[in-house]
């Protein structure tokens, strides 16, 4: 009995073992959470064992094991998340390495320099239990929880635009480049744009985006223009949007939504035209000078732009003329609210033409020789018709303003070149020749003249001269005599005043007698008999 | 080997009994030690149901001592856990052989060698394995050597612990292997201590009791 009690005493020791043995291990067990698996191109800085998971700098799990694909082409990183750590893992969770970066648009992840790199997972919001991943080669520039606009921005080259450069509004920070790819068919760039959400309202249907990355230099018709935008632009590129100011702003955009970007804010401006007809002109002289996409104006209004210049447009290549195909937007010109339709576009031209519309190049800049077409009405050219060339009608054009005045200086050269110089020369050594002597005849000339004027001189110093003041006064003195005889109280007033009494009673009589011509013509012949007792005018009316 | 004891009288045969505590020798009828008071027993009571009690539970906590990490070492953010086999084998590939042998023996091997040895000798006193008195005696005096050795380890991590607290830049922390090591230590050491060595004599007494007696009937 004794015995059988001690047994169960001492037992207790290994069993209390197994208990808190045991424990241990389902606590350490139990607080490893889900393995996943995360694919990445390479496993710089991953070691396992060390390697953190981290959401958010907080961690939450730990590599466990790095391996080669079987194909050799990526490496799986095999992570051990803690317990409770199931959430994270949803449809749409992104992983990357933090390594330390150092670009143009920012610092990051300087911490990783000395704790090594780590990975962080940023959790996705669609359905939990994915366990495989294929990791970020490069971190996103904004987490995916952040709210704002996402948006799809289409290029035709990259530029100097790169993951992370920022997006301005009027020159304000509102956004940032996610990401850049090219597009599958290696044709255009596509962006990944995020507008913060303060700032997502500004982003309509009509805006457009253009590149302010870098220093822009450009050389057109209106001379040249040197844009820079903020220092950190330059360098790091960044994109702009707005609204064309003569637009109203239109619909609030979604998430997705695509946009294009302008190479800058000139083409951005120039895209909101919209063009209603394409034109082919035939120019009979040299184009140069003339770019695609320079304006085309009707007396100084720009209504469209040159699009293409070759001599795909014309077969034949008749007498070398050299086509220019131009778009117009017939809408710039109309009043606002008036409609055209788009078959009235063509017999609006053909009345142009037989108007006298013709089309010429002008020089927009004499520094850089740009040109621009010009179109205008010529009503004294011959009328013509409208003619087609393959699909595009063809408006006639006139030699420009340039190459007239090209002939005509080279007729001038000609002519000068035509002079007969070398008579022309003599005659102009002779005339030198009496201008020499002309010379110096007008040099004794000029010392006749200096002759008299000491004989001036000489006068002015005589005492007489001095004396002439003093008669002057005297003379002013009877001139003012003379005067005050005019003034009020002189003979010469009295005199006027009775004058002008016998002038006014002889205009009285003067009146009497109109009055009386006026009422009786007859008696300037026949003489004034009524004239004792007169009777008003106006009763005998009565 | 039997002769030594044959011609000596044994204390046990004449009742009298060694005091645990403070070694008197006195008379079992006492009951207490008549100079500490401790209760006289001929022999550990229990001894080797307790030993064996002591040993199973040191085994089973072996397990954990080697899968869990026994500390954690927390370098620039960057944490890094370690069992006493991973600890080992970096010491193995950083070529420190020598602390990779010191902290095998000590971690591995003794806590090991010890639970086989005590186990043996229970089997040795219960007369269930052969065994001469000579080897049993270098294997006890052995164990009771090396057991203390055993603790090295925890030794490292409480030192490593206080001393390696350098705030953000490295802390070392326990694990909970460093806790079930202990355990394992503490375990084999109490039951090297439970463990009556007096008990494999007797056996061997008893043996040779039998085999005198198998003789005397073999003569007869």
């Amino acid at each position: 009995m004794r015995s059988a009690q001690r047994w169960n005493v001492v037992w207790a020791i290994p069993i209390l073992a197994i208990l808190i043995g045991g424990w241990m291990l389902y606590q350490n067990v139990s607080s490893k959470g889900p393995e996943v698996s995360v694919r990445f191109e390479t496993a710089e800085g991953i070691a396992a064992g060390k390697t953190d998971i981290r959401c958010r700098s907080v961690t939450v799990g730990k590599v466990t094991r790095v391996e080669l694909d079987d194909n050799l082409q990526s490496v799986l990183v095999y992570g051990q998340l803690d317990n409770g750590n199931e959430v994270l893992l949803r449809k749409g969770t992104r992983f990357w390495v933090v390594r330390p970066r150092v670009s143009t648009a920012d610092v990051s992840g300087l911490g990783t320099l000395l704790t090594g790199a780590y990975i962080e997972l940023e959790p996705g919001t669609g359905d939990l239990g994915i366990r495989k991943w294929i990791g970020l080669e490069t971190p996103p520039a904004t987490s995916r929880s952040v709210p704002g606009r996402r948006l799809t921005l289409v290029s035709e080259e990259a530029g100097s635009l790169s993951v992370g450069s920022t997006i301005y509004y009027k020159g304000y920070d509102v956004g940032r480049i996610e990401s850049r790819e090219l597009d599958a068919d290696g044709r255009r760039i596509v962006y990944e744009a995020f507008v913060r959400e303060e700032y997502q309202a500004l982003v309509r249907e009509n805006t457009k985006f253009w590149n302010t990355s870098g220093v822009d230099i450009s050389a057109g018709v209106d001379g040249f223009k040197i844009r820079t935008p903020s220092i950190q632009a330059m360098i790091a590129g960044g994109v702009s949007f707005s609204v064309n100011e003569n637009e109203e702003p239109g619909e609030m955009v979604s998430d997705g939504s695509i946009f294009e970007l302008h190479d800058d804010a000139e083409h951005a401006n120039s895209s909101i035209f919209e063009p209603t007809l394409q034109v082919l002109l035939l120019f009979d002289q040299s184009v140069r000078g003339l770019n695609v996409s320079a304006p085309v104006e009707y007396r100084g209004i720009r209504i469209g732009r040159v699009k293409s210049i070759s001599f795909d447009f014309v077969r034949e290549k008749e007498n070398q003329k050299v086509p220019v195909l131009v778009e117009l937007d017939s809408g710039l010109l109309r009043a606002t609210g008036e409609e055209i339709l788009p078959e009235d576009e063509l017999p609006r031209l053909e009345e142009g033409i037989r108007n006298g519309l013709r089309a010429t190049l002008k020089i927009g800049s004499l520094l850089t020789g740009a040109m621009f077409v010009d179109f205008d009405y010529y009503p004294e050219e011959t009328i013509e018709n409208l003619t087609y060339k393959g699909d595009y009608p063809v408006v006639p054009t006139l030699a420009s303003g340039f190459a007239q005045i090209e002939v005509k200086l080279a007729s001038i050269l000609e002519k000068i070149d035509a002079l007969p110089t070398d008579e022309m020369v003599a005659q102009i050594t002779n005339a030198a020749r009496e201008t020499a002597t002309t010379i110096s005849e007008a040099k004794l000339a000029l010392k006749q003249i200096e002759k008299a004027a000491a004989a001036a001189r000489e006068t002015m110093a005589n005492p007489e001269f001095k004396k002439l003041p003093a008669d002057l006064r005297k003379s002013l003195a009877t001139l003012d005599k003379s005067v005050s005889s005019i003034g009020p109280d002189g003979a010469i007033q009295g005199d006027l005043l009775r004058t002008l009494d016998e002038l006014r009673s002889a205009m009285r009589s003067m009146e009497a007698l109109s009055d009386t011509i006026k009422d009786r013509p007859n008696s300037l012949l026949f003489g004034n008999e009524e004239s004792k007792n007169p009777r008003p005018k106006a009763a005998g009316k009565r | 080997m039997n002769g030594i004891c044959k011609n000596i009288p044994r204390a046990a045969n004449q009742g009298l009994a060694g005091c645990h505590v403070c070694e008197k020798v006195s008379l079992i009828s006492a009951v207490n030690c008549p100079r500490c008071g401790t209760h006289l027993h001929f022999r550990k009571p229990d001894s080797i149901n307790r030993t064996i009690a002591l040993m199973i539970a040191a085994a089973i906590m072996y397990i954990p001592a080697n899968i869990l990490p026994i500390m954690s070492i927390r370098e620039l953010g960057v944490t890094t856990e370690s069992t006493i086999v991973t600890g080992l084998i970096q010491f193995w590939e950083a070529r420190s052989y020598p602390i990779a042998i010191v902290i095998f023996s000590a971690s591995i091997l003794i806590p090991l060698l010890k639970i086989f040895a005590l186990i043996w000798l229970c089997a040795a006193a219960k007369g269930i394995v052969p065994h001469s008195a000579k080897i049993l005696g270098k294997v006890y005096w052995i164990t009771e050597l090396l057991g203390r050795w055993s603790m090295v380890d925890i030794f490292v991590v409480a030192i490593l612990v206080t001393m390696v607290q350098l705030g953000n830049y490295m802390v070392v922390t326990p694990g909970p292997g460093a806790l079930a090591f202990a355990g394992v230590v503490i375990l084999t050491m109490f039951a090297a201590m439970s463990f009556d060595p007096k008990l494999l004599w007797d056996q061997l007494e008893r043996e040779a009791a039998e085999a005198e007696s198998e003789k005397n009937t073999e003569r007869e």
